[in-house]
């Protein structure tokens, strides 16, 4: 790529400023020096290197300009900020501290947002080393808004997809500072050449600032200023209140019922394989129905639901990808294992078979996609649990219904998958309210005080449907009622999966506008 | 959502494109402009030069100016969202009449005819006097200068006084008395000049940010600020002073004392343009260290070092705003900063100048022409010869210019309720918000016969309680100027025309004095504001404030004019100029007065039922009662609610928590439901709140007791409880 980025600079020094052209500056009138080439440097960076944000927290005043101007270069709405102030304090009074964190995209070595990507709406320039995003390819699923730890890939509901800080890459070319660094009345964010390799060797120490998530998840490249030394405890100040995550409702309908899919599917297959049972030909098909649904279901997730194909395109890659392919698999297997049950083909076991197979796989690689270490608490074996139990325990409970040879046994699973799931539950919450890390114990937080009367029936309703199960006479009615039970307690499983995660994130300013209701 | 969004097909492309703007480069096509009109940034007296871009004649961006000399091209985030305020919602449209209780749509015609009847009606009943105005630092200077004269020879009353009064009135009443005039000294390329700049109750990054890209111009300065809250620039300090609430009259006197004790003064400086030293000297003996250490509650080492630093240094800036204004001895504190100035002849030096941070972006404007406080031209009430010189130059009999000042803003008030003023007339000012215990004020507004408020923005607080509301054109759809903190007239213009019937404040006073028949003698012929500059430039000719050398024309080229800047004047027109650089003041002798300002504890003193001293300021993000900044979307963002500021031993005590809802309660009222922040910025058995949000109105509980000399109020300190918010009010 051969951009004029920034070759205007050796010729004249002017050409750097939010400045109007044409309007010649009187420098010698005043003392003050609006001279912005210092700010932004005076070459392209060769291989090896790229452009970099630093932020000076030793200058910076918290006066947000940066925000406005980014804002406004760029069109957002007011919700939408794609540069973000945030607030760490620490020491006692007087000798106290608070410093201001301003923060665009960190341009990182490794982006999170980039390979995980379904449909490769990311690339990160070849010269520059700016991480960009195409409105064009992005459909608008949001995994990126997951997986990075900063918080900053942010979904614009007005367009159906995601947007983010691409460095003023455009007022680059125009030999032009970033907005933000143009705003800046205390010249505390430049852009600089940085050498990819030394800083990947080298970047902790100035990568990492205290309001900052680690910068090992990605090689964040954003350079931080701060005398370390003269700071006593200094941490974020937003931490006192979390609010809960969006619920995504339709993730919670297509992971619920496709597991539930998967496991019945397993169930009428072992069934079938095991204990020679026939299997009923309307009951496989219902199932195969709830599967495509819940997979139709998922695409209304999508800002863009006609792009949803593209969501296959990045499988070498991309987790999000993996997860659509092997559901597509799933679902078609399952189609001919229904089709074959319905005519009664001999080879439905080898089909069943397939979709079995096929199912587990897709159900890991919907577990796999959640866990990413921007958000903690998804990053765990809970997650895999969680989903796996979840299959277990709502498609035996399914197939039993169909299956009454072997109903007995296939209810003693779903009991013991429900007692499993509230011990899991429970091992779960002890694990984040005793976790050191923040966004562990915040979630733990959520499910105590803000979440608590869903938390608790689900995991007392789960050992006493257990008990049903295993003790009652199970009526078909009776049945049915633990069925429509069973399903609650897992979409309501998942919503506190989905509102209870708290994500990594730069730190924020205290007080923020509260979402909408 | 349409179809096509649902399905993802339509991504707002248009929207969100992007253009290649000729002046501004590669830019969000909604903020792409067809022309732009340079003007200056109507927020705060920094005084910004800007420049809006319009496209399609809308205003779709502010910038700041690059060759502006006061910011160069930068703008605070008010700024940078100031276009915002000409598409807000609750613009007032249209005049408002109180019809059988609801405020009805009327014509001007007949709004200036109402008016001009309820005026001549309550001044045949009670006197003219029995009319009050309250103006504002909002308007331009050509607007101040005519409704001035408006007030004074038109409706005839001298009860005429601005929001300045809440606000820089303290500064004016200091100068005076020090320098014999009203007008800072200095210029901002002085922070850039100085040795030592010292901040006293003015927190420059978070009101004033622009300021501080002057400081950083000075890397070698020794940057002091004394304020009792850890303020953002008490950050950016080398040598921060937390002193106690109110203890700033003895710091200053502490220091005169040490740079008296230790010889760092200028006695030539003092022998030939001074007045009073002996008294000074003889009353400053009590200021010794451990007195005034045992008063701020700082080390006698650290205000040591203060005095030797300041008294050393060859050329010394003192900044101050708020926390010196607003306090009952604030006038006596301004003169004590003057005295620590004189006594070292800091004053209109190179760097050196007591300098008053001024607030609203007009506030200097109206303290020239405004007939307020003092005549045009900072002429005085009490001179025959000011008077004479003034009606000679308006060709009127000099009798009809009062003889001494009219009530002030909050006497105003305290006359409506003694019913003395029954019919009041508020211009550009939402004292609903911004005025001390608001209860009273309420009570009084109960009491007039006619209460005229002309304002941009309707429904605020204010306009809500009016019999007459008269629309306004805010900044943006008028033509001007505004003089800033250092004295610079800058041009104001407007980019768009006023929305609906809305008329420029010009226009208004122009056609009620048609209706009160006082047009053709006040202002003969009169259509636009540069009639009444023109007018203005021959009324300040010679004076100190002078104008007669500065154009529209010369004004739009340089991009701000120091006063004075008279006719034939033999600097160029973009030199800094400084007051006083001769050693010759305003006062009859030619000399500056000290001033003997013996410190007093705050009046409302902590107590068993009030245990915590309430301090209150503002936010980068908001302007004053937030009629503006609050119709912006991103300002609002970035601060949506108001908050309390607690220390965390204090909370620990209270068993408060960070977010906790809280009331704050003082002997006169109750903000209900602030959230409390717990934070080490504040000092243990000090609360802090900001003043903008009327939904959390901190001046329900805030003392109304003014300063006996300059009449501004005593926010800055009074004695609160803090309650948790009990669950009932949810």
């Amino acid at each position: 790529m051969n951009l004029p980025l920034l070759q205007q600079a050796t010729e004249d020094g002017e050409q750097y400023r939010l400045t109007p052209a044409g309007i010649v500056p009187r420098r010698d009138r005043c003392a003050i020096a609006a001279e912005g080439s210092n700010l932004t440097p005076s070459r392209l960076p060769l291989a090896g290197e790229q452009y970099r944000f630093h932020l000076d927290m030793e200058s910076c005043i918290g006066c947000k300009c940066c925000v406005v101007a980014c804002n406004e270069q760029n069109g957002n709405p007011a919700d939408i900020q794609w540069r973000r102030v945030g607030e760490i304090e620490g020491g006692t009074y007087p000798d106290t501290v608070r410093h201001y964190l301003s923060m665009g995209c960190n341009h990182c070595l490794e982006p999170t947002c980039m390979t995980g990507c379904p449909v490769n709406a990311y690339t990160k320039d070849a010269l520059t080393g700016i991480v960009l995003h195409s409105a064009e390819r992005c459909i608008g699923c949001q995994y990126c808004t997951w997986n990075c730890s900063y918080g900053v890939p942010q979904y614009n509901p007005e367009r159906g997809v995601v947007g983010k800080c691409d460095m003023c890459y455009g007022r680059l070319t125009d030999g032009r500072e970033p907005a933000c660094v143009s705003a800046c009345p205390e010249e505390a964010i430049r852009i600089e050449i940085v050498n990819t390799s030394e800083w990947r060797r080298g970047y902790a120490a100035q990568a990492n600032a205290p309001g900052l998530p680690s910068a090992d998840d990605s090689i964040s490249t954003t350079r931080v200023s701060l005398d370390t030394a003269m700071l006593q405890n200094i941490s974020r100040v937003d931490t006192s209140q979390v609010e809960p995550e969006h619920p995504h409702w339709t993730l919670i309908f297509m992971t619920v019922f496709t597991q539930l899919a998967v496991g019945a599917i397993a169930a009428m297959w072992a069934s079938q394989a095991f204990a020679r049972v026939a299997i009923a030909r309307v009951p496989a098909a219902i199932i195969v129905l709830i599967a495509i649904l819940a997979l139709c279901a998922s695409t209304l997730h999508l800002g863009r639901p006609i792009y949803a194909f593209r969501a296959l395109s990045m499988w070498r890659r991309s987790w999000l990808s993996r997860e659509v392919l092997f559901f597509s698999l799933f679902a078609a297997a399952a189609i001919v294992y229904a089709g074959l049950l319905w005519v009664h083909s001999g080879s439905s076991l080898y089909a069943g078979a397939c979709a079995t197979v096929l199912g587990f796989a897709a159900v890991y690689a919907s577990a796999r996609l959640y866990t990413v270490a921007a958000r903690p608490m998804w990053n765990s074996s809970h997650t895999f649990a969680e989903f796996y139990l979840s299959a277990a325990f709502t498609g035996t409970m399914v197939s039993a219904l169909f299956t009454s040879a072997t109903s007995n046994a296939l209810l003693q699973m779903t009991a013991w998958a429900a007692l499993a799931i509230a011990a899991q539950q429970a091992v779960k919450f002890a694990w984040l309210w005793h976790s050191r890390v923040f966004e562990l114990r915040a979630a733990g937080e959520l499910l105590r005080y803000r979440f608590l009367g869903i938390f608790l029936t689900r995991l007392y309703t789960l050992p006493a449907l257990a008990a049903v199960l295993l003790l009652l006479d199970r009526q078909l009615w009776v049945r049915i009622a633990c069925i429509a039970v069973a399903i609650a307690l897992e979409l309501a499983g998942r919503y506190l999966f989905f509102v209870s995660v708290v994500p990594k994130n730069m730190a924020a300013p205290y007080l923020r506008q509260r979402r909408a209701a | 959502m349409n179809f096509r969004r649902f399905l993802g097909l339509d991504i707002a492309r248009e929207k969100y494109a992007f253009v290649k703007d000729a002046l501004v480069g590669h830019v969000s096509a909604q903020k792409a402009a067809d022309r732009w009109v340079k003007t200056t940034c109507g927020y705060c007296s920094v005084g910004c030069g800007m420049m809006l871009g319009l496209r399609d004649d809308k205003v779709v961006t502010s910038r700041g100016n690059p060759d502006h000399p006061v910011n160069r091209g930068k703008l605070c985030p008010k700024g940078l969202a100031e276009h915002y305020v000409l598409e807000a919602e609750n613009r007032a449209v249209s005049p408002l009449l109180r019809h059988e209780g609801l405020l009805t749509p009327v014509s001007w015609n007949d709004a200036m005819k109402i008016m001009a009847a309820k005026f001549r009606n309550v001044a045949e009943k009670h006197g003219s006097q029995a009319i009050g105005v309250i103006s504002t630092g909002q308007m331009v200077t050509e607007e101040f200068y005519t409704l001035g004269k408006l007030v004074q020879l038109g409706i005839g009353t001298s009860n005429f006084d601005g929001n300045t009064t809440l606000c820089m009135s303290t500064a004016v009443s200091g100068y005076k008395r020090s320098f014999g005039s009203d007008g800072p000294p200095g210029a901002y390329e002085d922070m850039t000049k100085a040795d030592v700049v010292l901040l006293i109750g003015a927190n420059i990054a978070e009101n004033h940010p622009i300021l501080c890209q002057h400081l950083d111009a000075n890397p070698a300065k020794t940057l002091i600020v004394a304020d009792p809250r850890v303020t953002k620039t008490a950050m950016m300090a080398d040598i921060y002073l937390p002193v106690k609430p109110r203890s700033d009259l003895a710091l200053i006197n502490g220091i005169a004392h040490i740079l008296i004790r230790d010889g760092l003064i200028d006695r030539e400086y003092i022998r030939d343009h001074t007045r009073g030293f002996d008294e000074l000297c003889e009353f400053l003996e009590t200021y010794d260290s451990e007195y005034v250490s045992g008063i701020t509650g700082l080390s006698t080492e650290s205000i040591h070092k203060v005095a030797h630093l300041y008294g050393k240094a060859n050329a010394a800036f003192i900044g101050w705003t708020m926390g010196v204004n607003h306090s009952s001895k604030g006038t006596e504190t301004v003169n004590a900063i003057n005295n620590l100035a004189l006594l070292t002849g800091n004053v209109g030096r190179v760097g050196g100048t007591p300098f008053s941070i001024t607030g609203q972006c007009n506030a200097m404007g109206t303290r020239e022409t405004g007939f307020t406080s003092s005549l045009p031209g900072y002429r005085k009430f009490e001179s025959a010869a000011d008077r004479e010189e003034l009606a000679a130059l308006w060709g009127i009999s000099a009798d009809r210019i009062p003889a001494e000042r009219g009530l002030a803003y909050p006497d105003i008030i305290s006359a409506v309720l003694k019913k003395k003023i029954r019919a009041l007339w508020i211009i550009a000012t939402n004292p609903l918000v911004s005025f001390p215990n608001i209860d009273v004020l309420k009570q009084a507004l109960d009491e007039l016969e006619f209460l005229v408020v002309q304002d941009c923005f309707h429904p605020t607080p204010t306009t809500q309680l009016a019999d007459l509301v008269l629309p306004a054109a805010s900044w943006g759809e008028k033509e001007g100027t505004y003089t800033n903190s250092e004295r610079r007239v800058s041009k104001v213009n407007a980019a768009v025309p006023p929305p609906g019937d809305a008329k420029s404040d010009f226009a208004i006073f122009l056609q009620l004095a048609g209706e009160l028949g006082c047009y053709d003698e006040l202002f003969p012929g009169w259509e636009t504001p540069c009639d009444a500059f023109e007018e203005w430039k021959r009324v300040s000719e010679g004076r100190l404030c002078d104008y007669s050398g500065i154009t529209y024309e010369a004004l739009e080229e340089v991009g701000g004019i120091q006063w004075p800047f008279p006719k034939n004047a033999n600097s160029s027109p973009e030199a800094t100029r400084r007051l006083y650089a001769d050693g010759e003041f305003e006062t009859d002798d030619g000399r500056a007065r000290f001033f003997c300002a013996d410190w007093e504890p705050f009046p409302e003193q902590p107590n068993a039922d009030f245990p915590f001293v309430l301090n209150t300021g503002r936010t980068v993000e908001h302007w004053h009662t937030r009629t503006k900044t609050g119709a912006v979307a991103i300002l609002q963002q970035l601060s949506p609610r108001a908050w309390l500021e607690m220390n965390p031993m204090d909370a620990r005590r209270l068993s408060l928590r960070p977010h906790d809802l809280v009331d704050v309660v003082s002997a006169r009222g109750r903000v209900r439901r602030v959230e409390l922040r717990v934070t080490e910025v504040i000092a243990p058995g000090q609360v802090f709140a900001p003043f903008h949000f009327a939904e959390w109105n901190i001046n329900e509980v805030t003392q109304d007791i003014f300063d006996p000399i300059s009449r501004e109020p005593n926010y800055k300190q009074c004695a609160v409880r803090v309650e948790l918010s009990s669950a009932a009010q949810e």
